[in-house]
């Protein structure tokens, strides 16, 4: 067997300088090329349009809500309230994690049951793991219809006047 | 050639059967009565020779490893069989994945025999490949010069968890789907990388139908392409680091060649490498 | 290197079959693979048919449970209801009882990524598989800085977490007092002896396997609706 390739060894100076140069540019290369290639895979896989349900949705008339009454709206995930100073829309998902709490009327008190967190009925976190009180979500009113929109918080103490 | 005269007719046949071209061409051994015959038989065998044609009997005892890499592997080929079985019944849509499950509950033949032993395969190799790694560790298997392999198991346990997380969800059933919320906003929790982490797994903000796709190809596809690439790896180290770990009283023994005689009192070192 | 060489005499008349020649036979001669003189078997069969027999009798047993025990479905996923409880399955119990005590953040990302991380640094941070038992000048300066970190570790815990972490408590107790009986009364033979030659590296490994068995079998068994404290014998399990 004889080998074939024309390695030159030793290499001269301006030989080894000019092959160090040339590696560096190729290394250089193959990481410019990789890194646009991370990057494109990524965005690839992060969806541009989503088919999900719209985060805007009209949920009734505000006199059908009698004072101090809460509605469950389970489907938006949204409970609504009529206190004496307003109206509230609050999310139903737990802060703690995203689980779908529940309103039990009898305590007045609304529970969480993938860990045991209880809120008021003002959002604030009576016990358990749940970090945060349960945000308060943007209503408005059009055309005399009560608007929710989910993508949009609140401060805890925005009331839409009645 | 005369003396096969008094031959019966089954040693003819197995003569015609093993003696003729074609089979010459396949199998490159004989009959495994000579010891060059039971090295060729492992030696020249693409799927067995990931083995050495020898081994040291200390290494192959039952109580040395309990088999759980190897029965960790076994589980693994278990799954892969009886996931592609499942695979021909399932589409991974919402509310389709569900319906599909029913259908194999009740009107797949073996349909609930597959699943079932893919479920309990799963669960047998996440229990497995954890006392594995106790085996393990216990057994000091995991220092010089094996460190990395070390990690790559630890990895490969990590690997083995998340594919059993994402083939949780593809029943869409209950537990799946508020499992994987859970799990999500788990990773939500992450500082920086969380929520864009989160927003890739689900294929969106909520856990629908782009979540079950992306769960079923990372379940499919993309964690057991990386598990199998990682378990030749983490193998064929074993096989380069000499085997089993035995040990010695010295505290070496890593290589076959590197295991001394017993080590005398005056002799043992205090560090365990000289 | 053992038996005298053997010699063996062959004649014929076809001088190509058999070429009238001594022929000197050497007993053994194997490649020099185990100086150490190890026994060593052929792998075919002894390797190849326990592993053959190991796979089948596992198979086996799979297939058995297979037959009988069916794997559970619940209802539907349905985005408007959480069951209550919510329980993940075995593998993740453990994690999930961790969440009762922690913040998401600390017992599902931080938690986790650092028993990890320890198990990756294993291997570089203590490669001694024994250590010699202490002399008695070193005793109780090991014994102070043990029971220290005990207290630190101990106080860090009780105090960050929402609950008492017993799971995670005890173990450590255990395995504090297990490291402290062979520095009180020493021992060369026996378990005590024995307990006194291991190394940190064991024990921080066996609190770990304490704790999260522990953490497991109490998520598996003892976590009801809303993960309130459960009795199997008396509530059933979850």
């Amino acid at each position: 067997m004889d080998l074939v390739d024309d390695l030159q060894l030793p290499l001269g100076d301006r030989e080894r300088t000019r092959r160090a140069f040339l590696a560096a540019v190729g290394v250089a290369a193959v990481g410019v090329a990789g890194f646009g290639t991370g990057v494109t895979a990524v965005r690839f896989l992060q969806p541009e349009v989503l088919f999900e349900a719209p985060t805007r949705f009209r949920v009734g008339r505000p006199e059908d809500i009698p004072a101090g009454t809460l509605v469950v709206l389970p489907e938006q995930r949204v409970y609504l309230l009529r206190t004496p100073a307003g109206f509230v829309a609050m999310t139903a998902v737990c802060t703690h994690l995203g689980c779908l709490t529940r309103y039990e009327a009898e305590n007045d008190i609304i529970f969480c049951p993938c860990h045991g967190s209880r809120f008021a009925t003002d959002g604030s976190v009576v016990n358990g793991p749940a970090p945060l009180p349960l945000p308060r979500l943007a209503l408005s009113l059009d055309n005399g219809l009560l608007v929710v929109d989910t993508a949009v918080t609140v401060s805890r103490d925005t009331v839409l006047a009645a | 050639m005369s003396d096969a005269m008094h031959q019966t007719s089954t040693p003819k046949l197995a003569t015609r059967l093993l003696q003729n071209r074609v089979y010459r061409s396949i199998v490159r051994h004989g009959p495994f009565d000579t010891n060059r015959n039971r090295s060729l038989a492992v030696f020249s065998n693409f799927f067995l020779h990931i083995h050495p044609v020898k081994v040291r009997l200390r290494a192959i005892a039952f109580t040395r490893t309990f088999y759980l890499g190897g029965l960790s592997a076994a589980s693994y080929l278990i799954l892969v069989v009886t996931g592609v079985f499942l695979m021909f019944y399932y589409h991974p849509s919402v509310p389709r994945a569900y319906e599909d499950m029913k259908d194999l509950q009740y009107a797949v033949y073996m349909g609930p025999f597959l699943r079932n032993l893919h479920r309990w395969a799963a669960h047998a190799m996440v229990a497995l490949v954890f006392l594995h790694m106790v085996r393990v560790f216990f057994a000091g298997a995991y220092r010089p010069p094996r460190e990395f392999n070390w990690v790559i198991g630890v990895v490969l346990f990590v690997l083995t968890v998340l594919l059993s997380y994402t083939g949780y969800l593809l029943p869409w059933d209950q537990l799946a789907f508020w499992g994987v919320t859970v799990g999500t906003n788990m990773a939500d929790a992450m500082p920086v990388l969380g929520p864009p982490t989160k927003f890739l797994l689900l294929g969106g903000t909520a856990v629908s139908e782009n979540a079950l796709l992306r769960f079923y190809v990372l379940h499919c596809v993309v964690l057991p392409l990386f598990l199998v690439v990682l378990v030749s790896v983490h193998i064929w180290r074993i096989r380069k680091d000499g085997g089993i770990y035995l040990g010695s009283p010295g505290g070496e023994g890593s290589t076959p060649n590197a295991q001394g005689p017993t080590p005398t009192a005056a002799a043992a070192p205090e560090a365990p490498r000289p | 290197m053992n038996a005298p060489p053997r010699f063996a005499l062959d004649a014929g008349d076809d001088a190509r079959r058999a070429p009238v020649r001594l022929v000197v036979i050497q007993d053994e001669q194997r490649p020099a693979v185990d100086e150490t003189g190890e026994p060593v078997v052929m792998t075919m069969p002894h390797l190849l048919v326990r592993e053959l027999i190991a796979l089948l009798v596992f198979s086996l047993g799979l297939v058995v449970v297979a037959i009988f025990v069916d794997a559970p479905l619940e209802e539907i996923a349905n985005p408007l209801e959480t069951p209550n409880p919510a329980k993940a399955p075995w593998y993740f119990l453990g994690l999930q009882e961790l969440l009762h005590y922690y913040p998401p953040f600390i017992s599902g990302v931080l938690l986790p990524a650092a028993v990890i991380l320890a198990l990756v640094v294993i291997p570089y941070f203590d490669i001694n598989l024994e250590r010699r038992p202490l002399a008695e000048a070193r005793r109780t300066r090991v014994l102070v800085r043990l029971w220290t970190s005990v207290a630190a570790i101990s106080a860090l815990l009780l105090g960050t977490a929402s609950h008492p972490l017993w799971p995670v408590l005890v173990p450590l107790w255990l395995v504090a007092v297990l490291m402290t009986v062979p520095e009180i009364w020493p021992r060369r033979h026996g378990v005590v002896g024995w307990l006194g030659t291991r190394s940190l590296a064991f024990w921080i490994f066996t609190w770990f396997l304490l704790a999260t068995t522990a953490l497991t079998v109490i998520g598996v068994l003892f976590r009801g609706p809303g993960w309130a404290f459960t009795l199997p014998w008396r509530d059933g399990i979850y």
